[in-house]
């Protein structure tokens, strides 16, 4: 048998009233798994060498959980889960957890999230479990076997489990905020140093905007925020009875990506004297264009094209293309917006 | 702690699933158990359930006597399947196979003379006139060349005299026209160990034999060694998994494992017949050893031996 029949189903659905209970406390995971009486799911007169083998599934499945693309708290659970399945089995020698070598690295740095986020419990279990030499590291995560499967299974793990998935924060992540904000800054200088005026840049050579990382860094906090408020809705309007696994993740409970965004928003309103505060429009559902607000459209459309431009620059300062001012590029750049904007 | 996942109020029988559980995994476990217990009359593990599991869990945990044969923390082990040759029809969905355990610092040869093949011990030659005089030498001692091909490059035993390279035919055969393959080199196998290739996981690779014997070769496990697998350098490379094959017994007493082969038999009522040495003797010879009718016989072993 290539899985173990209702395996996948309790632990979908401890984990989901897990999420549901909104917490990463193990104590309140206790308390689920000891509502289930889940150590009872290796029970059931098996036989060593059988046992040997259904532990084995259960916990290749329960591993899954535990790496990306899944949310926090679904990978703490695994966690936990992890924990509890490597402690109540029957196996003697015990059967241990396989991670691949590709993974190592992820783990690392999820448990230096919890112990940075202060989740002490979560990280002493994980400690626990690599003193207890529950893990194996191999070169592939799933031990190949060689059998034609009558039909290929797939493998449908619940959606709502995973991360909403966030491309623009991936694209724009704080490292490249950082290294557009260093490059900012030296091509200021440059240009400063090659003006007349030395203190600052000639009129001529302002190409660009000034505060684009700003305006940047607001566009993608109101994407995130705008996923967010979508899935909500969805979530919504699917809901037509209790059924607790169905509610939305991630709502209390902030992703690591808007914090760490926050944050860095903050730190740059400090550092720019020129707070350019956007004003939020109606959300549409379009997913074409985002209308996110008068000032950031202006931003948005003559950034994209004299961004690359202006990278292009200094190796021809002194050319015609310097008559070109900034007023002129609002009435160039003006993109086919199809939403109005309420709060003009 | 663990107290908190178990709780220690009262004492539970492993073996009895509980009535009220909410888990699927019981409730299907439980209506499988009762379909058992319905069909079967005696439930107990049969004697390949038992030898399987042996075979896996007997070298967990082993220890040397001797320090230097200990393996050391970071020594990788790979787990391959190694195919049988043969091909029958029932095994177009599954082919059977040997499960081995390797060190990464063991040399190709020490894989190579564990690999046990049943044409290794095939003796060549027809006896029924002297049947006394079947040889002691198997085709293990005169055929001794042998090598793997992993990755283009193929690795040949050249440990005693008269092996030879067998892959020197199949290397003329690639270079002689434009075939589309790479270049095949060819080296010797006693040079390398495992922790000098670079292998694919799942990708089959050939190990030959005899000449003729190929089997397949296919990797599907690279890791570190862990504290509690077997840490005897001398008991790797270790078996862990073997296909069983029933073995033939005599057509006349159907006790004994057939030893002879006989074809063109007009004494026996089937062509390929087998007999066991005594059964063999008894009918196709008389009492002073003169032959009877008209027969070949060859000497049989039968793959099921290494049971």
């Amino acid at each position: 048998m290539s899985s173990v029949p209702g395996v996948q189903a309790d632990c979908e659905e401890l984990l989901g009233a897990f999420q549901e209970a909104d917490t990463v406390r193990f104590e309140r995971f206790a308390e689920l798994w000891r509502e289930r009486r889940f150590h009872t799911i290796f029970y059931g007169r098996i036989r060593a060498l059988e046992r040997n083998k259904i532990t084995k599934k259960t916990l290749e499945l329960a591993q899954q959980y535990f790496l990306p693309p899944y949310a926090f708290q679904i990978r703490v659970g695994a966690l936990y889960l992890l924990y509890g399945l490597y402690s109540t089995q029957l196996c003697q020698p015990k059967q241990k957890i396989r991670i691949a070598l590709k993974d190592w690295p992820e783990i690392q740095r999820f448990q230096q999230d919890l112990i940075d986020s202060q989740h002490y419990d979560a990280a002493y279990i994980f400690r626990t479990l690599r003193l207890a030499r529950a893990f194996l590291f191999t070169a592939m995560p799933k031990l190949l076997n060689y059998r034609t499967k009558k039909k290929i299974q797939e493998n449908e793990f619940k959606e709502e489990f995973k991360d909403p998935s966030n491309r623009v924060n991936s694209l724009i992540t704080n490292d490249v905020l950082e290294e557009l904000m260093n490059i900012h800054d030296h091509y200021q200088k440059m240009k400063c140093v090659i003006s007349a005026d030395k203190s600052q840049p000639d009129k001529a050579l302002s190409l660009i905007k000034d505060d684009f990382v700003v305006t940047l860094k607001d566009i993608t906090l109101e994407h995130h925020e705008w996923q967010q408020n979508r899935m909500k809705l969805f979530q919504n309007a699917k809901e037509t009875d209790e059924i607790p696994n169905r509610k939305e993740e991630g709502t209390l409970l902030e992703t690591e990506g808007s914090e760490r965004a926050n944050a860095l928003a903050r730190i740059k309103y400090k550092s720019y004297s020129a707070v350019v505060e956007v004003s939020k429009s109606r959300r549409h559902r379009q997913v074409k264009l985002e209308s996110s607000g008068s000032e950031s459209n202006h931003g948005k459309s003559p950034r994209r094209s004299k961004k690359n431009s202006g990278r292009s620059q200094p190796a021809r300062r002194r050319d015609s293309l310097e008559i070109r001012e900034e007023t002129v590029t609002r009435h160039i750049g003006m993109p086919v917006i199809t939403e109005e904007n309420s709060d003009d | 702690s663990i107290d908190v996942l178990i709780p220690s109020d009262k004492e539970e029988d492993p073996d009895v699933i509980p009535e009220d559980s909410s888990l699927l995994t019981l409730q299907i476990r439980k209506k499988a158990l009762e379909r058992r217990e319905e069909t079967i009359i005696v439930d107990r593990a049969c004697r390949q359930e038992t030898l399987a599991y042996e075979m896996e869990s007997h070298a967990i945990g082993k220890r040397p006597d001797n320090p230097i044969d200990l393996v050391e923390e970071g020594e990788l082990l790979l787990t391959l399947n190694i195919f049988y040759p043969v091909i029958f029809q029932k095994h177009k969905d599954h082919k059977p196979y040997q499960t081995v355990l390797v060190l990464g610092s063991q040399k190709l040869t020490e894989l190579r003379d564990s690999i046990s093949c049943v044409s290794d011990l095939q003796i060549g030659g027809e006896f029924s006139s002297q049947p006394d005089q079947a040889p002691e030498h198997i085709s293990k001692d005169i055929y001794k060349s042998a090598f793997f091909y992993f990755e283009g490059i193929f690795y040949n035993d050249k440990r005693y005299p008269e092996c030879r390279d067998l892959s020197r035919t199949i290397i003329e055969w690639s270079e002689s026209h434009d075939r589309g393959y790479g270049n095949l080199q060819s080296v010797k196998m006693e040079d390398y160990t495992f922790n000098d290739l670079s292998l694919k996981i799942g990708f089959p690779y050939l190990f030959c034999h005899q000449g003729n014997c190929e089997h397949i070769i296919i990797i599907t496990d690279v890791r570190l060694i862990h504290h509690d697998d077997c840490l005897d350098r001398n008991l790797y490379p270790v078996l862990i998994k073997k296909h069983w094959l029933c073995t033939r017994k005599c057509f006349v007493c159907k006790m004994y494992t057939a030893r002879w082969v006989t074809n063109k038999d007009s004494l026996a009522p089937e062509d390929p017949c087998f007999f066991c040495d005594v059964c063999f003797r008894m009918l196709h010879y008389d009492a002073e050893g003169n032959k009877l009718g008209e027969f070949l016989a060859y000497p049989y072993v039968d793959p099921g031996i290494f049971n």
